[in-house]
């Protein structure tokens, strides 16, 4: 997999840490945490504060996180299906609700044809297969930034 | 009429462009039918029993003569030389092939027109008052309200994947001729005091669970609509359901939180996120507003004079409206001849029509939500002219309202959800009460006929409802009564078991008895006498003798 800023390629600096492998007191700023695990690891992550990177899926809701947002570098949002548009949503919330300014991320079932959308509502990058790069360079290129909302 | 800018044309030919590429890529096998189903959806284009059908858009209904004879020309030569109106406001294409639709759009956008947000789960089409500008009753024209809309809804980088389809209508006047109470959001314009603003509904809706729309606020500021509106399209995109398709609707939302809890969502997120930048200002509205202002059309006394022909007497008393500038008629095309599917035109006709437009109407052409035409301006001196010509092209049935106006989804002729045949019961009907005489007697009456629960012909709304279903392989149709999709929107109730398709004319004859017998003045039309007596008195008559299911 691999992380595309509009047209760049750039390098992951966030590992997901497996439920065998997780352990609250191994976890360092670029630790990806699911819900669960940040929930367990809360107090550590203030206390030595910490700032690390969340990974929620699309069904999950942002609201039991919006006041703890300082503590994460990074909010990675999962899509289960492209077809689930929550995630704008979420991004568009994060920015212009909760003014949350660090890294947004999407990965999972995402097409090339929703990039453009992506970044619009709030989105940094995405997590893609490898494989895919060029296609989604070449849509994110088609774009010519004329849209009819601000 | 509104005239694309420079903007919109370069964001049409772009989106031409991308779904180029996304044809190419499905061609090539890049990407499953399933990846590329919501792309080609939000191009209007759909799988159908047969062939892919696409579906083009008629921005509130408008089309000019020059898009008319496009889409004849489109309906030559990529297609089997027809097309179908929609009760969105829309056309159909039945017989496209996939390799050929890229250029059909291509075509289409140098008139002017897409076929953008006309299926897939995002906002459709916004519809309007095909009167819209016409008529004296009106508080404001619709018309540029809805392209406002259809700006702000188009590629909307949040709201193209909602939980389902969205769609919104707007009248400009309390007479309500655009079925606001069964959209998602229905707009109507209203005065308060010297101001003018919107009363807004949410969660109407037909398909499985029928519902009229609730009020959520009851005078909202012009500046305010983008703003609200994205408030209700934030609280439905998060908290729709997206587990089962039938739940998916706003309609459904709304009602499981209640209205006041869905207005106090709207209202926070309103109040949180409205982005001045949305806001609009008095210019931009100005501006909009002067592409729909009339033509010049010609203010005098002249009368639409009686003639010795009485069919075009009856044509006149049917089919044609006082204009608001005097000495102008409003003309309305009925698309429900007695040999052709309900809103189905062929090229010949959608040809002819566009050069009467010219000639008569100001190039001008509208389409209704029931599936007809209208010509917005004809001067009372030249109406006679014009009923001719109509009338050589099978063009000027005078039935609009009438029993054989019936709204009608392409069923299984067509559509593969169908679980029965609808096209047929319609011509039926229009077969059976083909007299002028005998209809007009029966007085304005709706018929609606839908070929599958998900009531694309909107048998829910219908004073007549007919729903066809499958029983054991066999066409069988049930009957509703009472709905209505006016300012008065109602959902009609259903009458009973059954009927089998050669049943299904004497169940009709037998209600339109029980209707002519409780009438009480000439003019009680069937929902008067419908709410009178209740349906209770039509049942009795109705099962009686005809046998119950058979
Ligand atoms: S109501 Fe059913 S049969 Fe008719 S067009 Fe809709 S889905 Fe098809």
């Amino acid at each position: 997999m691999i992380i595309l800023e509009k047209q760049t390629e750039k390098k992951n600096l966030y590992q997901r840490i497996s439920q065998d492998e997780f352990s609250v007191n191994k976890i360092k700023t670029s630790s990806m945490l699911s819900l669960n695990q940040f929930m367990e690891a809360e107090k550590r992550i203030k206390s030595k504060n910490l700032k690390v990177g969340i990974f929620l899926n699309s069904d999950q809701s942002l609201d039991c996180l919006k006041d703890k947002l300082e503590l994460f570098s990074i909010i990675q949002i999962n899509f289960k299906s492209f077809k689930d548009g929550r995630p704008f949503t979420m991004a568009k919330e994060l920015r212009k609700l909760h003014l949350y300014n660090g890294e947004v991320r999407a990965s999972g079932h995402i097409l090339p044809d929703q990039f453009v959308f992506l970044l619009r509502c709030g989105f940094d990058n995405v997590e893609i297969d490898g494989k895919e790069k060029k296609e989604w360079i070449e849509l994110y290129n088609m774009d010519e930034g004329l849209y009819y909302q601000p | 009429m509104y005239k694309y800018s420079e903007k919109d044309k370069k964001i049409i030919a772009g989106r031409v462009k991308q779904f180029r590429n996304q044809v190419q890529r499905r061609l090539n096998g890049k990407i499953s039918e399933e990846e590329f189903k919501p792309l080609r959806l939000m191009n209007g284009l759909y799988l159908q029993l047969h062939a892919y059908m696409l579906r083009v858009a008629i921005p509130y209904g408008e089309l000019s003569s020059r898009q008319l004879r496009k889409l004849a020309e489109i309906a030559d030569k990529y297609d089997r030389g027809y097309g179908h109106f929609t009760t969105r406001q829309n056309i159909q294409f039945n017989w496209p092939k996939l390799p050929d639709v890229p250029d059909i759009l291509e075509e289409l956008s140098k008139v002017e027109m897409h076929a953008i947000q006309t299926s897939g789960n995002c906002i459709r089409n916004i519809s309007a008052d095909h009167l819209a500008g016409l008529t004296n009753d009106e508080v404001e024209d619709p018309r540029p309200w809805c392209e406002i809309i259809r700006k702000w809804s188009t590629f909307h980088p949040e709201f193209s994947f909602l939980p389902r389809k969205f769609k919104i209508a707007i009248t400009g006047c309390e007479n309500d001729r655009a079925a606001i109470l069964v959209h998602d959001i229905g707009l109507k314009l209203i005065k308060k005091g010297s101001r003018i603003g919107f009363q807004v509904f949410v969660g109407g809706g037909q398909g499985r669970t029928p519902y009229i729309a609730k009020k959520i606020n009851d005078f909202l500021l012009k500046k305010d609509l983008l703003n609200y509106l994205e408030a209700i399209l934030t609280t439905y995109n998060q908290l729709g359901r997206r587990d089962n398709i039938y739940k998916a609707r706003i309609k459904i939302l709304v009602n499981q939180l209640g209205v006041e809890k869905f207005k106090e969502l709207v209202d926070e997120s309103f109040k949180k996120l409205s982005d001045k930048k949305l806001e609009l200002n008095e210019t931009t509205i100005q501006k909009i507003f002067k592409f729909f202002e009339l033509p010049n059309i010609k203010h005098c006394n002249e009368k639409i004079s009686i003639s010795s022909n009485q069919k075009f007497n009856n044509w006149i008393k049917q089919n044609t409206i006082p204009h608001k500038i005097l000495g102008n008629s409003i003309v309305l095309i009925s698309l429900k001849s007695e040999n052709r599917p309900p809103g189905d035109a062929n090229s010949m006709q959608m040809y002819k029509l566009a050069n009467i437009a010219d000639k008569f109407s100001f190039g001008e052409i509208r389409v209704t939500h029931e599936q007809n035409l209208v010509l917005p301006h004809v001067k009372n001196s030249e109406i006679y002219e014009v009923w001719n010509e109509l009338d050589k092209l099978e063009l000027a049935t005078p039935n609009i309202d009438l029993i054989t106006d019936t709204i009608c989804c392409p069923g299984m002729d067509y559509c593969a959800l169908a679980t029965a045949r609808s096209i047929p019961i319609s011509q039926q009907i229009s077969n059976f009460f083909k007299d002028y005489g005998d209809q007009k007697k029966m007085g304005n009456i709706k018929i609606k006929i839908s070929g599958c629960i998900n009531a694309c012909g909107h048998h829910h709304v219908g004073n007549i409802g007919i729903l066809g279903l499958d029983r054991n392989g066999k066409e069988f149709y049930q009957i509703t009564l009472g709905g209505s999709s006016k300012q008065d929107a109602s959902i009609g109730q259903i009458v009973g078991p059954s009927f089998s398709s050669e049943n299904l004319i004497i169940a009709i004859k037998k209600i339109l008895q029980t209707y002519q017998k409780n009438k009480s003045s000439d003019k009680d039309d069937f929902m008067t006498v419908f709410r009178r007596i209740g349906i209770e008195e039509f049942k009795k008559n109705l099962y009686d003798n005809t046998g119950k299911t058979n």
